[in-house]
């Protein structure tokens, strides 16, 4: 599952401080490049011949002015290893929503009769940061589902994967086939060769409409205002003609604001 | 038929904060998780059930069943990783929406409003979703219930066994620091050639009486210091009244973890690091040099 996520670093304000969201641009999210990274080696270790797909749902529209950003998100992961894609993009599903996202990732799986060993998905994406896609891919395909993986491996058919969780590290033992989610720690994603990169635009690539598939729910939640969250910081910068005063003019500072005390 | 919501958690502050919200909506019911003693929640009067297990599958299970039985028109929860993914395969059955770390929920008629971080903690997001819905909370934003009524019912819960098992747990290694409860915070980062030289960190935060925070590199890739250090996104959000960043370039991640400090002081010695734009106080400066200066002259200076 690859998602062409709103790029934070891309954010910017209207004059009424809300998020400009014309002028962002998408990229693929971050921790789906350790999804394919993951992707690749288990298929190399453990499932040699399989093919791996990619599913993507456009999310933010309108199609016609997102289109370029979606389609070099999925050309990166087919030149980070993924064989085919399938892109579902239409207007009526955005702005998405994971109900619309996860329907339509079943949809797409279900259509094609793809019959995948592993679904793998980053634990997050970097725009919404909900994490909720995979699980719901999970429910509704009613397969076991194992979260926040930071490693992965496949024993007598069934795989093993170590959850980060808050206070402690859960070894889990789990049925083939299952979804997975992974954090960043699992890999460290390589970059694609330049013979990869040229490949990945030969590889097969299928743009699918909404009224191509079946059980798509349309988005519930609204997204009813998005404000830049504007932190001001006074961004002064204190200089000495030595460290010495230097740190004193800072601890000068910080005694003015109240934050710490001298004799 | 009335409206119920159910309330989903293992802690009791956790509880009480979501039934502010879930009395609002319908009769509530909890579903208390793990080898806790769910007789302090039946001062509440709501009826609680309780699974001893608390491993997500179980959970799962556990919730699926009660979802049909109850058919709640809110499910309400702290944000944590593991009911993160019950939760989200409860929203995947029945096409409920989700949404994590909310805030300012409010309630009306057939929907629910809330809002929450956006954008890697760029922006706040105000959202609106339609009942029947799924909202964990951030911590610690909503007012507790109170206690009251007559005692509750307690009734505990068995689900089938689990496909997924646990074959073993462990413990985090904790450098045991509360990073997120700190006051003043000095924080390190890439700019530390090595795991010894945070000794100047820590030696100045000794002076300050302040703790030890890091980036992600330090934590999760280096491992320098343990998990319980990070700030930013991935990490711990902290609220400290001065937070130190020394050696850190400002990542979009680590900046959205320290949105709610009071007073940010960077040191760095590239003076186009992200951070000077999102700090009060910089200095561009070799932090082998700096640091041990401003150590020795706070160490004068400061009031006992």
């Amino acid at each position: 599952m690859l998602k062409p996520a709103l790029n934070p670093e891309t954010i910017r304000g209207t004059p009424e401080g809300l998020v400009d969201f014309d002028y962002m641009s998408l990229k693929l999210s971050d921790i789906d490049r350790n999804a394919v990274e993951e992707a690749v080696r288990l298929r190399d270790a453990y499932f040699k011949g399989s093919k791996i797909y990619s599913i993507t749902v456009a999310a933010w529209g309108p199609v016609d002015k997102r289109d370029k950003d979606v389609k070099m998100a999925v050309q990166e992961g087919l030149a980070k290893g993924v064989d085919e894609a399938f892109i579902v993009e239409d207007d009526s599903l955005t702005p998405g929503d994971p109900v619309t996202t996860a329907s339509a990732i079943v949809a797409v799986i279900r259509k094609f009769n793809l019959k995948p060993d592993l679904v793998l998905a980053g634990e997050a994406t970097i725009d919404g940061f909900t994490g909720q896609v995979a699980g719901r891919v999970a429910a509704k395909l009613g397969l076991p589902y194992v979260s926040f993986a930071r490693k992965l491996d496949v024993k007598d058919g069934r795989i093993v994967a170590e959850r980060d969780v808050e206070d402690y590290v859960e070894v889990v033992e789990a049925p083939i086939p299952a979804v997975v989610s992974v954090t960043r720690e699992i890999n460290v994603p390589r970059p694609p060769t330049l013979i990869q990169i040229r490949m990945a635009s030969r590889k097969p690539q299928h743009v699918i409409k909404a009224s191509d598939l079946e059980g798509v729910v349309k988005p519930k939640k609204k997204l009813v205002e998005a404000r830049v969250l504007a932190v001001k910081r006074k961004q002064t910068i204190i200089e000495g003609k030595t460290l010495e005063e230097t740190a004193d003019k800072l601890i000068d500072a910080l005694v003015a604001e109240g934050v710490i005390r001298v004799r | 038929m009335a409206m119920t919501s159910l309330v989903v958690a293992q802690r009791e502050d956790d509880v009480a904060e979501a039934l502010t919200i879930a009395r609002q909506v319908g009769e509530p019911h909890i579903l208390v998780f793990g080898q806790v003693d769910p007789s302090p929640l039946l001062d509440y009067g709501h009826p609680v059930h309780h699974l001893r297990s608390d491993d997500t599958e179980s959970l799962f299970l556990a919730l699926r069943s009660l979802y049909e039985s109850l058919k709640p028109s809110i499910i309400l929860a702290p944000t944590t990783k593991n009911l993160k993914d019950v939760l989200s395969r409860v929203a995947g059955l029945y096409d409920l929406p989700l949404a994590t770390e909310v805030y300012d929920v409010k309630v009306s008629g057939s929907s629910a409003s809330y809002r929450r971080g956006f954008l890697s903690g760029r922006a706040i997001a105000l959202e609106e979703a339609p009942l029947p819905a799924v909202l964990l909370l951030a911590p610690r934003k909503t007012p507790r219930a109170p206690k009251g009524g007559a005692k509750g019912t307690l009734e505990t819960v068995q689900p089938p066994s689990p496909t997924v098992k646990v074959l073993e747990r462990r413990p985090k290694e904790r450098g045991g620091v509360n990073i997120e409860a700190a006051e003043l915070i000095v924080s390190v980062g890439r700019g530390f050639r090595s795991k010894e030289d945070l000794k100047m960190a820590f030696e100045l935060a000794e002076v300050l009486g302040a703790q030890v925070g890091c980036s992600r590199p330090i934590a999760a890739d280096l491992k320098w210091l343990s998990e319980d250090h990070w700030v930013g996104l991935s990490g711990h959000k902290v609220a400290p009244k001065l937070y130190i960043a020394i050696g850190i370039s400002g990542a979009p991640q680590h900046l959205a973890g320290i949105t709610d400090a009071k007073l940010v002081v960077a040191i760095n010695n590239d003076k186009s690091a992200p951070i000077f734009k999102n700090c009060d106080y910089g200095v561009v400066a070799d932090l082998y040099q700096f640091v041990p200066v401003l150590t020795k002259r706070l160490k004068e200076r400061l009031a006992k």
